[in-house]
C-alpha cells in the first residue's frame, strides 16, 4: 500500500483563471497512488509510506469519501509498520520513529480501528502509549520536549506529534503535559512566534506545532495572540499564498501550518481568506488531480492534504470540515476528544 | 520531502525513458536488498558501511539506513564484532575508530551541500560527533567541534537563511561553550568560555552583507542581553546599547520596505516593554519617564521616514502599533493627534488591504472608529 510517489508525471502545466476545486480528480489522483511502481520515485519515497497513507486518506475523508480506499488492505500495511517495542516505522522493516508511529495513531483513529488494532495485536494501543512516553525527556536542560527515537533527536514536532497521538489514545496522563508546556514557552520568541528549540528563530511549522501542543494541553492562555497574530498575519503574500517565514516564498504546506495557526489563536480573518482560497485552487492539477506547492509546479499527496485542509478550514462549499488542532476530520476527532481539547 | 520548485512537465515518458528508469529502479532496489540481507547476516562494517554511503548518497532521507550506519559503528567502536579484523581494509591495514570516525565527517560533506535542508543528515552529523568525543582523545575532539564552525559559516555563506544551518550552528556554539566550560574546570565567573561576543561579530558580518537577513537579526536579539550578562554591565553600558542598536536600525532603515529590520526595530522596543523578561531585557533600570522618551524619540523617528516613504505600510504599521503601546505608558501630552492616527490607519487600509480584518480589530482597539 502506498500513497507517496514522486511528482511524476503532470497533466495541465497551469491552473486557468479561477478554477473550480476538482474533486473527482483529486480523489482518482490518490487512488491512482498505489499504482505507481514503475516510477523511481516511487522507490525513492519509501521512508514516507505511513505518513502518505495518512495524508491521503485524511485527504479522502476530507473530500467526503472516506472509502475510497480498501480499508482492510490499509489496516494492514499500519500493523505491518509496527514494531514489538510500540513503534512504527515508515513501512516495513523501517525503524520505529515517532513521526510514523503519530501518522498510525491518525489512521487508525480515522478509521476508528483501535478495537481491532488490539484483537490483532494483544495490548496495542497501551504498546504504542508508552513508546510515546518512553520518549519524553524527563530532565535537564532539554527536559519536556520529546525525542524523536532511540538516538534522542529532539524537536518541537516530535513533542507536538506525542501529545497528538496520545490525545487520541486516552493516554495523555503518560506524560508529563506541564513539563512540555514549559519547554513550549522556552521556545517563544519575542514576536510572539516559535522556533524548534528555545533561541531557536520564529518559524510557520515550529508554531503551528507549538499552539497545537498547546492547544491540545488547554493552554492557549499562555500564547500572546496579538503579537503572534501580527507575525501570522504577516506570511500572507500579494498573491495571496503564505510563507514560512520573512522574506520567503510562499508555498500551500506553509498556507496551512499559518492559517491552523491563526485558527487556534481565533484571527484567521487578519489575512484575506479569498485570495488564499484561489491561491490554492490556481495550484491544482486540473487534468490528473493533485496540488503543488506553488502554481505550475508538480502535485504530489501531501499538498494535496495541506491545500484541501486549509479549503476546508476557510469553509469552502463540498468539503468535510478539518479540525485545525490535529489536521483531521473534525467528525474523528469528536469521537475520541470528549469536548476538553479542541477549542478552536 | 514532499516536491518542491519542481516544475509540472506533461510530456508523456518515451519507452526509452521508462527503461532508463526501471534500470535506475533496479538498481537501487537491489542495493536496498543487499543492504537489508548484509544488516540481517552480520555482515562486517566497512563492506556493509560501503553500501549504505552509496544509497544514503542517492536517498539520504532513508533514516533506517542511518540507523544501521550507526549501529554498525557501535558495534565497531565497543568492541562487539568479531568479523572485521582481517577483512576490514582489502590492504589488510586494520581501520582504526579515528578512520570510521573521521571519515564518516568526510563522506557528509558532500551530502550536506547537495541536501542541505534533509534534517537526517545534519543529526546524523551531530551524533558521529557525539561518538568522536566518546572515542577519540579530547584533543582531536576538540578540534573537529571547533571545525564544525567553519563548515556552518560556509554552508550559511551559500544560503545565509538556511534553517537548520543557523539551528546546527547555535547546537555547535553551545558544545564549544561546554567544551571550553570543562578545560577551566573550578574556575568560576559568568561567562567563562562564553562565544557570545563572537556570535555577535558574526551577525553584525552577516548584516552588513545583506540587511534583510532575519535569521541574524533573530540572533542578535537573543545575544544582546547575554552578552551584557556576562560582561556584568553596568547601567551606563546597558543604555548605549541599547541606543546603539536603536540607531543601527534606523540608519538600516533608509529603505523601510524590509520586514526583517520592522521585526528586529520590534524586537528592540520589546526590551523596553514594563512586562519584558529579565532575560530578554538589555536596560535593567527603565523608569517611566525613560518608556515614554523611547517611545516618543522613535515614533517621530519614523515619522520622518514617512518623508521619503508615504507609500510603505510598514511605516504605518509601526507607528500606530508603537502609538497603541505608548498609550499605555501615561505619557502626559502625545506627539500625536487622533487625527494623525487615523491618517495612518487609513493609510495603512488602502496600502495593505489583504489585513483589512487586522485594520478593523486595531481601529477598534485604537478606539479610533468614529
Ligand atoms: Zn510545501
Amino acid at each position: 500500500m502506498s500513497l507517496v510517489a514522486g511528482p511524476g508525471r503532470g497533466g495541465a502545466t497551469q491552473a486557468t483563471e479561477s478554477v473550480p476545486l476538482v474533486m473527482d480528480k483529486h480523489i482518482k489522483y490518490i487512488q491512482d497512488l498505489n499504482e505507481r511502481k514503475d516510477e523511481y520515485e516511487y522507490w525513492l519515497t519509501e521512508h514516507l509510506r505511513l505518513n502518505g497513507i495518512y495524508w491521503g486518506l485524511t485527504a479522502l475523508h476530507l473530500l467526503r469519501h472516506p472509502d475510497a480506499l480498501p480499508r482492510a488492505e490499509v489496516l494492514d500495511f499500519v500493523i505491518d509498520c509496527m514494531h514489538e517495542n510500540g513503534g512504527f516505522g515508515a513501512a516495513k522493516g523501517h525503524d520505529p520513529h515517532m513521526l510514523y508511529t503519530v501518522s498510525a495513531v491518525q489512521v487508525l483513529a480515522t478509521l476508528d480501528a483501535f478495537d481491532e488494532f488490539n484483537q490483532q495485536v494483544g495490548d496495542g494501543t497501551n504498546k504504542v502509549g508508552h513508546f510515546i512516553s518512553n520518549l519524553q525527556v524527563r530532565e535537564g536542560v532539554d527536559a519536556g520536549t520529546f525525542a524523536g527515537d532511540e538516538f534522542g533527536e529532539t524537536d518541537t514536532r516530535f513533542l507536538y506529534g506525542a501529545l497528538n497521538a496520545l490525545s487520541l489514545l486516552g493516554m495523555l496522563p503518560l506524560v508529563d503535559v506541564p513539563l512540555a508546556v514549559e519547554h513550549i514557552q522556552k521556545c517563544q520568541n519575542s514576536d510572539g512566534a516559535y522556533g524548534l528549540r528555545p533561541g531557536g528563530e520564529s518559524h510557520a511549522g515550529q508554531v503551528f506545532t507549538c499552539v497545537g501542543a498547546l492547544a491540545i494541553a488547554g493552554r492557549l492562555d499562555l500564547v500572546d495572540r496579538d503579537r503572534l497574530g501580527e507575525w501570522l498575519s504577516e506570511r500572507q503574500l500579494p498573491n495571496g499564498g503564505l510563507n514560512g517565514r520573512p522574506e520567503k516564498r510562499e508555498d500551500v504546506c506553509y498556507s496551512w501550518w499559518v492559517l491552523t495557526s491563526l485558527a487556534m489563536i481565533e484571527r484567521l480573518h487578519w489575512i484575506d481568506g479569498q485570495k488564499l482560497i484561489d491561491f490554492i485552487l490556481g495550484c491544482q492539477d486540473p487534468d490528473i488531480g493533485g496540488i503543488s506547492d506553488r502554481p505550475g509546479n508538480m502535485v504530489d499527496v501531501f499538498h494535496t492534504l495541506f491545500g484541501i485542509a486549509g479549503l476546508s478550514l476557510l469553509k469552502h462549499p463540498g468539503l468535510e470540515e478539518v479540525d485545525p488542532v490535529y489536521c483531521m476530520p473534525k467528525l474523528v476527532t469528536s469521537k475520541f476528544l470528549t469536548g476538553t481539547t479542541t477549542k478552536s | 520531502m514532499a516536491s518542491h520548485d519542481r516544475p509540472r512537465v506533461t510530456a508523456e515518458r518515451t519507452d526509452k525513458d521508462l527503461q532508463r528508469e526501471k534500470r535506475k529502479i533496479d538498481e537501487y532496489r537491489s542495493l536496498v536488498e543487499r543492504i537489508e540481507t548484509r544488516v540481517a547476516e552480520g555482515g562486517s562494517e566497512a563492506d556493509v558501511l560501503d553500501l549504505t554511503s552509496d544509497l544514503l548518497s542517492r536517498n539520504p532521507e532513508y533514516y533506517t539506513v542511518w540507523n544501521h550506519r550507526r549501529r554498525l559503528l557501535l558495534r565497531y567502536l565497543e568492541g562487539g564484532d568479531t568479523s572485521n579484523d582481517a577483512s576490514v581494509d582489502p590492504n589488510n591495514k586494520q581501520a582504526s575508530p579515528q578512520d570510521y570516525l573521521l571519515d564518516d565527517l568526510r563522506f557528509l560533506i558532500p551530502l550536506l551541500q547537495q541536501f542541505p535542508k534533509c534534517y537526517w543528515v545534519w543529526n546524523y552529523r551531530l551524533w558521529i560527533l557525539e561518538q568522536i568525543e566518546r572515542y577519540l582523545p579530547r584533543q582531536q575532539a576538540d578540534s573537529c567541534w571547533q571545525r564544525e564552525l567553519d563548515l556552518v559559516a560556509k554552508m550559511l555563506a551559500r544560503d545565509e537563511r538556511n534553517f537548520h544551518g543557523w539551528a546546527y550552528r547555535r547546537i555547535i556554539v553551545d558544545q564549544l561553550e561546554r567544551l571550553a566550560q570543562e578545560a577551566v574546570h573550578g574556575e568560576e565567573g559568568a561567562g567563562q568560555g562564553s562565544r557570545s561576543q563572537e556570535e555577535f561579530d558574526y551577525t553584525t558580518k552577516m548584516i552588513h552583507s545583506k540587511l534583510s537577513n532575519f535569521s541574524a537579526w533573530h540572533y542578535r536579539s537573543k545575544l544582546i542581553p547575554r552578552i551584557l550578562d556576562e560582561q556584568e554591565a553596568d547601567d551606563t553600558a546597558r543604555r548605549k546599547v541599547l541606543d546603539d542598536e536603536l540607531d543601527l536600525i534606523q540608519n538600516a532603515l533608509i529603505d523601510p520596505n524590509d520586514q526583517s529590520l520592522w521585526f528586529y526595530h520590534q524586537s528592540l522596543m520589546y526590551t523596553i516593554a514594563p512586562d519584558c523578561p529579565r532575560d530578554s531585557a538589555i536596560v535593567l533600570t527603565l523608569t517611566n519617564t525613560d518608556r515614554v522618551h523611547y517611545y516618543e524619540q522613535e515614533i517621530s523617528r519614523i515619522r520622518e521616514i514617512l518623508e521619503d516613504w508615504d507609500d510603505c505600510k510598514w511605516v504605518y504599521q509601526a507607528l500606530l502599533k508603537y502609538a497603541a503601546e505608548y498609550q499605555t505608558l501615561d505619557a502626559g501630552s502625545k506627539v500625536y493627534s487622533n487625527t494623525d492616527m487615523r491618517t495612518w490607519l487609513s493609510k495603512l487600509r488602502q496600502l495593505d488591504p489583504l489585513r483589512s480584518g487586522r485594520w478593523d480589530d486595531l481601529e477598534k482597539h485604537l478606539d479610533l472608529s468614529t
